[in-house]
């Protein structure tokens, strides 16, 4: 009781404080609903925060709010898109061209007017060249048209899908200011440290090792957006800190499953906190068991077979992610509404099918009990992906395969599996983006390049497959082009270049007092204008 | 005469059963859990106490506590000790060269020595470590290495006074070579206070070990104190126990090494001063 009069009186207090300081005497509802800070926790500082070089997760987080996309993914919209910086968009029959028609009166953030010279200037210079994506999906981008200040055509040199493009706006296009940029070393350029955008949120500083402050732009075309005054992100990389903070009333939300898993049965039980497993939808983590097919043991499809029977999957989905996900069953997540097929070749857990399969493959159990031994190595990005390999091993060990766990920091890890291909197996946790042409394929395809991280590293190599997504590359009719990626799922489930384990939204916890969280499918990573902070 | 008086103090005592204990827990452990520490034994998150098959119950995985704490006791037995013994070896060869040789040598021998004290011994341990990866041998010699300069110190301070002593000038008088005079009629006598520092030394390599398990740098494929203590820190707050009983073992085994150390470096002090 005595704690609930203290919090009472803090609230009571802050809200006092707020209300001076808006200087409006007004206490009606749309008063009340502007204006506030939110303090949320981040876990990781990302040097580079441009959103148009490198999309990632951990850099939408924090950039998304400063820096737009032509449309951001939406729970009812037409597509599942609403428009940012682009009103509509529109594919032509061929393939060759995509017309999008801008936003007007849009301000940069330093007060130079957005135009379509800007959208050119990003696809052509940064989105295509230089994005970790976009090389993909604007590998055919050959010009961008613009008529005038406010269309931008893309013409594409190759037939290239309006669905994928339309699939890769969330993500793939964040619009960088042309006038900041351009004659610089885009990659070098301060700007991206320190981003300008069109957002509803300026950023405004970075202290290394305690916060990064955004502040209210008050020139946002949105009306009545945003109505927070402040973002703050307080780092706390130590995950156990997190729930600790969000008690103490020192921030009001963790995303991306800042709290740990574990933590959140009894934090869902404090007063004043809630849990939302929503607002992730768009961003389906996948957790798969990488295969490097250059051992002769794993380039069998039956040893691979076996290992996809030794895999628990209800036991990886209770225990490892305390019911948290979902069982995967193929490369597409089943919550993807475009593109998903249960009609593929499914492994249910059976010890003795695995061990049989393992036998007729001529990996006889030795004397000691082990047919060979394997090198795992477990991503270390998140909890789960460590303790799944810590999983997998004993997994590995009931059907006589010996596992030598390798546990690497993030950048040894990717060096170790992605340039210089010294593992047997290990566990990534890909992220599906909507299109299994964004960052999908790749895993399977062959003919990539060296070093390419989440790409097909394993040396595994399928004529049939790669003329598969060849062709669906550049199918622009959308049923037939799902009708190809449901083609993919059964062919990749067949022969199993990598294995697909679970799949996975991330948690939010928030405080009961921050309003409108979770409203879209990719909302950790969207703009934010619409949160506030009821006082 | 000697052990009796160990026997005497309550404290070497108390050491001693602890680190007999420990010795047994690490000798028992494959016979007692012949399966892999690491296997899956149970439902996860089981309490203590709940059921008799895992009496401190399981991890968030279902491993067995008491499995863990088992063979965790012959990791960190086992790397405390080997750290000690490479410590002793590398700190008291170079400190019997410095001291013996003088000159050049010992000016060269003792500046690396100092440039190894000027690091702080735990970042050098996570450096070496974190560069060619975590391993039971790797940790071992990264302890060794950040720990080896306080033998050779004492050593060469030993052996300064050492070589002036009557029998170390009569056996150069009858032609031995410096080498054996060094090795055979110096080094010996030089050791023992040397190996008083051991207690702390193994103290320290358990502590480093857990402290290099507990930031993800131990050895994956073995169980180690630390590492449990820092995998039950995830669910610190639901399943404090996952934290709590391995920090215990932890605390007790450096409390036992320091107090048997302790013990038999009084009994001894006492011996000579009887003398």
């Amino acid at each position: 009781m005595a704690g609930f009069e203290i919090s009472r009186r803090k609230v009571l207090a802050g809200s006092a404080f707020l209300l001076a300081s808006t200087a409006l005497p007004s206490f009606g509802w749309t008063q009340e609903k502007k204006g506030g800070r939110l303090v949320v926790a981040a876990d990781s500082e990302p040097r580079n925060l441009n959103p148009a070089i490198v999309a990632s997760n951990g850099v939408f987080f924090i950039s998304s709010k400063v820096v737009e996309p032509l449309a951001e993914a939406s729970f009812d919209g037409k597509d599942g898109l609403a428009p940012r910086l682009a009103t509509s968009w529109e594919g032509s029959d061929d393939g060759l061209s995509v017309t999008f028609k801008l936003r007007e009166g849009v301000t940069w953030h330093d007060g130079k007017p957005f135009t379509s010279a800007d959208v050119a200037y990003s696809a052509l210079s940064v989105w295509k060249p230089l994005q970790n994506l976009g090389r993909v999906v604007f590998k055919d981008l050959e010009a961008v048209e613009t008529p005038d200040d406010h269309t931008a055509v893309f013409k594409f040199s190759r037939p290239t899908p309006f669905q994928l493009i339309r699939n890769a706006l969330p993500a793939l296009t964040s619009v960088v200011p042309k006038h900041i940029y351009e004659g610089t070393d885009i990659a070098a350029n301060p700007a991206n440290n320190a981003p300008v955008g069109t957002g509803p949120f300026k950023f405004a500083e970075h202290k290394p090792g305690e916060y990064y402050r955004l502040e209210r732009n008050d020139n946002y075309w949105g009306e009545g957006e945003p109505q927070l005054d402040e973002i703050i992100y307080r780092v706390l990389p130590d995950r156990a800190a997190a729930a600790g903070a969000l008690e103490a009333e020192e921030i009001q939300l963790a995303a991306f499953s800042a709290v740990p898993l574990a933590d959140l049965d009894r934090i869902s039980k404090v007063p004043g906190i809630k849990v939302i497993p929503e607002g992730y939808e768009a961003l389906t983590y996948q957790l798969v068991v990488e295969i490097n097919h250059r051992r002769k043991e794993l380039a069998d499809a039956k040893v691979r077979q076996a290992i996809a029977h030794a895999i628990d999957r209800d036991f990886v989905v209770k225990t490892i992610f305390l019911g948290y996900a979902k069982p995967s069953t193929g490369p597409v997540p089943q919550n993807d509404k475009q593109f998903y097929t249960a009609d593929v070749a499914t492994y249910a857990f059976d010890v003795a099918k695995a061990n049989a399969l393992l036998d007729e493959a001529g990996y006889p159990r030795g004397d000691n009990g082990k047919r060979f031994s394997l090198k795992l190595l477990p991503a270390p990005y998140f909890n789960e992906t460590r303790q799944f390999g810590d999983y997998l091993r004993q997994a590995l060990a009931e059907v006589g395969i010996d596992a030598e766990l390798v546990n690497n920091d993030s950048a040894a890890h990717q060096k170790a599996v992605y340039t210089d291909h010294a593992f047997d197996l290990a566990v990534a946790p890909p992220v599906f983006r909507g299109d299994p042409a964004i960052s999908t394929t790749i895993l399977v395809q062959s003919g990539i390049a060296d070093g390419v991280p989440f790409s097909n590293q394993g040396g595994y190599k399928n004529a049939d497959l790669d003329a598969l997504i060849a062709k669906a590359a550049e199918t622009i009719d959308p049923a037939a082009r799902i009708g190809l990626y449901k083609d993919f799922q059964k062919k990749v489930t067949e022969d199993l270049p990598l294995i697909n384990v679970a799949e996975w939204g991330f948690i939010t916890v928030a405080r009961d007092n921050v309003k409108n969280v979770a409203n879209n499918p990719r909302w950790a990573v969207s703009n934010w204008a619409d949160t506030y902070v009821e006082t | 005469m000697r052990l009796v008086r160990l026997f005497r103090s309550p404290e070497a005592i108390s050491g001693l059963v602890i680190l007999g204990l420990l010795g047994a827990m690490a000798l028992a452990a494959p016979w007692l859990f012949p399966r892999d520490p690491l296997s899956i034994a149970g439902p996860p998150l089981l309490r203590p106490f709940q059921d008799w098959a895992l009496p401190l119950g399981t991890d968030r995985l279902g491993r067995d506590v008491v499995a863990g704490l088992f063979h965790g006791a012959r990791t960190s037995l086992a790397v405390g000790l080997a750290a000690a013994a490479a410590s002793i070896l590398v700190g008291s060869v170079v400190g019997t060269a410095a001291g013996f040789a003088g000159g050049f040598v010992d000016e060269v021998l003792m500046r690396i020595t100092d440039a190894f004290q000027t690091v702080p011994g735990f970042l050098l341990s996570l450096a070496l470590v974190s560069v060619i990866g975590p391993s039971l041998g790797v940790v071992v010699v990264a302890i060794a290495l950040s720990s080896w300069t306080g033998p050779a110190r004492i050593a060469r301070a030993e052996v300064l006074s050492i070589r002036e002593r009557d029998y170390v000038a009569s056996a150069r008088v009858i032609g031995m070579h410096p080498v054996e005079i060094a090795l055979r009629e110096v080094l010996p006598n030089a050791l023992p206070p040397v190996l008083a520092l051991s207690s702390v030394i193994v103290a320290a390599a358990i502590l480093t070990e857990a402290a290099l398990s507990f930031l993800g740098l131990g050895d994956p494929n073995r169980v180690t104190w630390g590492g449990m203590i820092s995998e039950g820190r995830a669910v610190l707050r639901s399943a404090p126990f996952l934290s709590i009983i391995p920090g215990i073992a932890l605390v007790l085994a450096v409390l036992g090494v320091y107090l048997a150390g302790e013990g038999v470096v009084e009994s001894s002090a006492a011996r000579e001063g009887q003398a």
